[in-house]
């Protein structure tokens, strides 16, 4: 089983079952995770900020209006069909409470990614999202399980891992 | 990969280190202990691997930061591992975890910090205010990304000066996080002349 790091502004995508794609102590960034649970296909993106304002650097998937496309670009490219697709969303938290600006970041993340999701008309199946608490997602490839975890707490089940549904 | 010099990040450390000197005079009038620091470290790298430099991602630290407004924004982050937030507490005579645990880290992060940026402002000869401090317990990662995350629209590169301020006769340290934005590294850069 090998778990798949992805970083703040990184994204990666995986058809291999067994594969975990991880991101580590999500705060106000956004954790996007994509599901094609009939083709066996995932990919996650730590998305950081909402939009580039078109000045990012090529190859950067920090902004939202960026990542996700590239995402779904990724995921595709890997089999899966884009009808299928389907998200889940953890992270946006408010870390500090009372940095306002830290607060924003979160709101932002969160409200850019659904935007973005409604208008490539994908569907987010479950969130864990706002609060005031760091979060570890890892999304398991070919059993499309996503779990979330807190600090100090145990792996929540998001999205229950179920055998790869029949076509 | 990296945009500095050696000869600017030999400045950048020399920045820290004066300013982390004149704050842990601070810490050390707050907490009645001689206070040592350790020779600051200055890493340039992409913000994805910054992470994961300064510690495990998922283990538990208390941070508290400060902004830095004026004419050279940026951030300031005191970290302390739980070991060190409780021994920091036990100084202060409260006790850590409860509401006034954070409150003390909080206020040592007020006045260490303050310091700290003041000493930075009067260096480089500008006009540098801290905004009030917050604070969060939490995963490291969690803490360390925030804080990058509100400094990362300009690039994907972090800089990061990072000092140690240890406790005499405690085994007891925080550690020290500038973050500045990166048209600010430029121009402390600039006003230091290297």
């Amino acid at each position: 089983m090998a778990e798949t790091m992805v970083r703040m502004g990184e994204l990666a995508a995986s058809a291999v079952a067994g594969d975990v794609l991880v991101s580590l102590g999500l705060g106000s960034c956004i954790g996007l995770a994509l599901l094609d649970r009939r083709a066996g296909v995932a990919g996650l993106a730590h998305v950081v900020l909402p939009a580039s304002g078109g000045n990012a650097a090529p190859g950067s998937w920090k902004f939202a209006d960026l990542a996700v496309p590239e995402l779904i670009d990724r995921v595709v490219k890997f089999g899966a069909r884009r009808p299928m697709l389907e998200a889940v969303l953890v992270g946006g938290a408010s870390m500090f409470s009372v940095s306002k600006s830290s607060l924003e970041v979160g709101q932002r993340n969160e409200a850019a990614v659904r935007e973005l999701l409604r208008a490539a008309r994908i569907n987010v199946i479950a969130t864990e999202t706002g609060g005031s608490r760091g979060r570890t997602i890892r999304v398991y490839v070919g059993s499309h399980k996503v779990t979330v975890r807190e600090a100090g707490g145990v792996e929540k089940v998001l999205v229950a891992g179920a055998t790869r549904l029949a076509a | 990969m990296s945009r500095y010099t050696d000869t600017q990040l030999d400045a950048l450390r020399e920045l820290a280190n004066i300013g982390s000197g004149t704050a842990s005079t601070a810490l050390s009038s707050m907490l009645g202990r001689s206070v040592d620091i350790s020779v600051p470290s200055a890493f340039v790298m992409p913000m994805a691997e910054a992470v994961g430099t300064i510690g495990d991602p998922e283990s538990e630290a208390t941070g508290v930061v400060l902004g830095i407004v004026g004419e050279m924004p940026g951030s300031v982050l005191l970290l302390f591992t739980p070991k060190d937030a409780e021994l920091m507490c036990g100084l202060l005579g409260v006790e850590a975890g409860s509401e006034f645990g954070e409150s003390a880290l909080m206020e040592i992060g007020n006045i260490v910090g303050a310091s700290y940026i003041n000493a930075l402002g009067q260096m480089i000869g500008m006009e540098l205010e801290p905004t009030p401090p917050a604070a969060a317990t939490d995963m490291l990662g969690t803490i360390v990304e925030t804080v990058l995350a509100e400094r990362a629209g300009a690039g994907d590169v972090a800089l990061l000066l990072d000092s140690d301020l240890v406790v005499e006769g405690e085994d007891c340290s925080v550690s020290f996080l500038l973050v500045p934005d990166q048209g600010g590294v430029d121009q402390m850069l600039e006003r230091l002349g290297v």
